[in-house]
């Protein structure tokens, strides 16, 4: 009967595989019925960026948070969160998914910029609203687009304001740029290339580095001979840590400022064996709101084994916060329309996670502010700065 | 039953009234499936179809030649990038682009081949592993190629056609499949074919029968990176961006998954692969909300690993289907199909 068993359990495995599929709802707007609204968000839970999962993880908690307060005008938030390990063709597969089978009303966060970017066309012509894309990159919101509200600031415009910061508060002339050549650091290079030309300066050294490089000693002798006061880095984490290392063993010691990628001061004080200490970073999460404790709390409740709880983690609630904001102000009447509308009518808005929040119906780059942090003797984190602005002359 | 008399009929490529009703009945199915299903399901299916052309390019070399490659994601990088590069900045018609992505694609294929004249099993693999990360690395890395950004994929344009809907994508991918494939079934049954098979079985013996086993060997290469360059042009259109990221090396061993699973040196097989691991990929990422199946799950991840533990789930079923095949069935899925059809042979009289 061996063959018998065999196709016995290949058409149990279809049948299976069969009632798998979801049940579709329609209704007039898509993702709206009486007591939901349907939110998506795709992150990466397995490989290479798997890291980055807690920021879907985190959203689902504060969409918990934001239902057990008695949701939204009457109407309790659905989440789906997808895993797609950080490649195109699955996000691809789990927006069409997510605007054709299960109906959602609206995307919070998506960690990845090559992901996001597969499927940014798809979601404008679908009329389905994005809030807050969670990569600096430029291209959500150039060139504009309605659909699409992005409150992570600018690489451009926050190493704009550190350059200016270091150049105003700190009084510094000479300032080096040590960046990763590819669109990330570029964008960060050419925001502190803008406020130097600005002001009739240059840089002294712009230093690329490329992600596969192991060996920084050229790097570092670059940025020696060009006796820079402030060295502002725009790299990956282990590249962060290796420059300081390299530039100590050669007896250099500029001030170096880095991007709020590398925001995460604990973690850069251990595997730098403490050189971390005294540097300076952008961070955009207000470490400082009240907020901090609420959530943090909400984690306990709904996600008591979660086990990343840093920075990222917040992250995800700081990416959603915009999105039921909108939803509050938009009332019962909820639409993409009425929405984004509700979204495009939100000024200086600083009672949340982030600081200084402002949409518009020509501008939808909501955040623009990061704040100073240096990092303290035993990693912990120390304000420096009040909110810098990004405001081009 | 089973009997030929001469060589046309061997290589008939409809022996049977069974097989030409089976093969209208599946046609007018393929036809008819954008009529019946939504625009996700489409995706997945032609998703599926692409994975399908690729599979079949690897298993004419992986299953009928005996070579082995873990760089396949590469010759699918090699063809995307080059249809849409050769549309975008060339301006080049997607009817000619598309052959094109082929042809340089098998042309890297022949390069890559000549180390296989040399190389062997672990050796070949790693080999070909170096050349798909390499790819991606220059892509990633060339401003020409729009660097980690990736490109917009241009529309896919057939004279006065253009296919900008999901259904109409899904023609064009279905029809490129179709050709490929019957093909490929054609490939095998000619002088090159059995001299595919003849090196797979003994080197020694192909040689001593007069087959140029160095040619064939790279001429396998150049083939199965062909119709690989094909379906990662195909894949452009379906993504409608294309990025370095997307190529990477799990891609490949994804690859060679759907060949070995699908059953080594059967087109069918690749097709049935291609459709297993490509369907799993999908929904095992949403076992959670499965009726029943999906909280217990949850449940068992919570007890034995972590709340992120469950996605991983698609790692465990994946390993666990390669280990059974590689015990029970190491004709794969179309071993399964063979001994079924056998089994029914008789039935019902």
């Amino acid at each position: 009967m061996g063959r018998a068993a065999y196709a016995a359990a290949f058409m149990s495995m279809v049948a299976l595989l069969a009632i798998c599929g979801s049940a579709t709802g329609q209704e007039k707007v898509r993702g709206v019925t009486d007591t939901e609204i349907v939110i998506g968000q795709w992150g990466p839970q397995t490989g290479p960026a798997a890291l980055w999962g807690s920021v879907g993880r985190a959203t689902g908690v504060y969409f918990e948070l934001i239902n057990s307060e008695g949701g939204i005008h009457g109407r309790k938030i659905k989440y789906y969160l997808r895993d797609d390990a950080y490649q195109p063709a699955k996000t691809k597969a789990i927006v069409k998914e997510f605007v054709e089978n299960i109906g959602i009303f609206a995307v919070a966060g998506g960690v990845g910029t090559s992901t996001g970017m597969a499927v940014r066309e798809y979601l404008t012509e679908n009329k389905v609203p994005w809030i807050s894309p969670a990569t600096g990159s430029s291209h959500w919101t150039k060139p504009f687009n309605k659909y699409i509200f992005s409150t992570f600031p600018q690489y451009y415009q926050e190493a704009y304001v550190q350059t200016q910061y270091a150049v105003e508060k700190m009084g510094k002339k000479k300032i080096a740029f040590f960046y990763q050549n590819d669109d990330y650091g570029k964008e960060g290079l050419d925001g502190a290339k803008k406020y130097m030309e600005d002001k009739g300066l240059k840089l002294v050294a712009e230093v690329p580095v490329e992600v596969t490089d192991t060996d920084l000693k050229s790097h570092a002798l670059k940025l020696k001979q060009s006796e820079a006061e402030v060295v502002i880095i725009w790299v990956l984490p282990k590249h962060g840590a290796m420059i300081l290392g390299v530039c100590k063993a050669i007896g250099y010691s500029p001030q170096f400022m880095a991007a709020s990628t590398l925001s995460d001061p604990d973690l850069m004080f251990t595997v730098t064996k403490g050189l971390w200490k005294g540097v300076m970073y952008g961070n955009f999460v207000n470490m400082e709101s009240p907020l901090v404790k609420k959530y943090q709390d909400a984690q306990k409740k709904w996600a008591p084994d979660e086990k990343y709880t840093g920075l990222f983690y917040l992250a995800g609630f700081y990416f959603a916060e915009p999105l039921v904001k909108g939803l509050q102000l938009a009332g019962r009447d909820l639409t993409p329309d009425t929405f984004i509308k509700a979204m495009e009518s939100i000024r200086n808005w600083s009672d949340w996670l982030g600081y200084d929040c402002t949409f518009t119906d020509k501008d939808h780059q909501g955040v623009k502010s990061v704040y100073l942090e240096k990092c303290g003797d035993n990693g912990q984190r120390i304000k420096v700065s009040d909110w810098l602005v990004y405001k081009p002359k | 039953m089973d009997m030929k008399r001469d060589y046309y009929e061997d290589i008939q490529l409809i022996r049977t009234k069974t097989v030409l009703v089976g093969t209208i009945l599946l046609l007018g199915a393929l036809v008819a499936v954008p009529f019946l299903v939504g625009g996700y399901t489409l995706y997945v299916i032609s998703l599926i179809a692409i994975h399908a052309v690729v599979a079949i390019g690897l298993n004419i070399l992986v299953g009928y030649t005996g070579q082995i490659s873990l760089g396949h994601a590469g010759f699918f990088a090699i063809g995307a990038y080059t249809c849409v590069l050769l549309m975008v900045k060339a301006g080049v018609p997607f009817i000619v682009a598309l052959p094109a992505a082929g042809f340089v694609s098998a042309g890297f294929g022949f390069l890559v081949g000549l180390p296989s004249l040399r190389l062997e099993g672990p050796y070949l693999a790693i080999a070909t592993l170096g050349f798909g990360m390499a790819v991606t690395q220059i892509i990633s890395h060339w401003d020409f190629s729009g660097g980690h950004m990736g490109l917009e994929a241009p529309k896919m344009t057939i004279g006065p056609f253009v296919a900008d809907t999901g259904e109409e994508r899904y023609a064009v991918i279905m029809a490129v499949t179709v050709v490929l494939t019957v093909a490929a079934v054609n490939l095998m049954k000619t002088r090159v074919g059995r001299a595919f098979v003849a090196i797979r079985d003994s080197e020694i013996a192909a040689a001593a029968m007069g087959i140029s086993v160095s040619w064939f060997k790279t001429l396998s290469f150049a083939v199965s990176a062909f119709y690989t360059g094909i379906a990662g042009a195909l894949m452009a259109f379906a993504l409608e961006h294309i990025s370095a990221g997307t190529f990477n090396l799990i891609l490949s061993i994804t690859f060679l998954a759907m060949v070995i699973v699908g059953g080594l040196g059967s087109i069918a097989g690749s097709i049935l692969g291609a459709a297993l691991l490509t369907y799993l990929q999908v929904k095992l990422g949403v076992i959670q909300e499965w009726p029943v199946l999906g909280p217990a799950l949850v449940d068992v991840s919570k007890w034995f690993f972590s709340v992120e533990g469950l996605p991983n789930i698609q790692s465990i079923v994946f390993g666990a289907i390669m280990i059974s095949i590689a015990i029970f069935e190491p004709l794969g899925m179309n071993g399964i199909y063979l001994r079924m059809k056998r089994y029914w042979k008789g039935w019902p009289f």
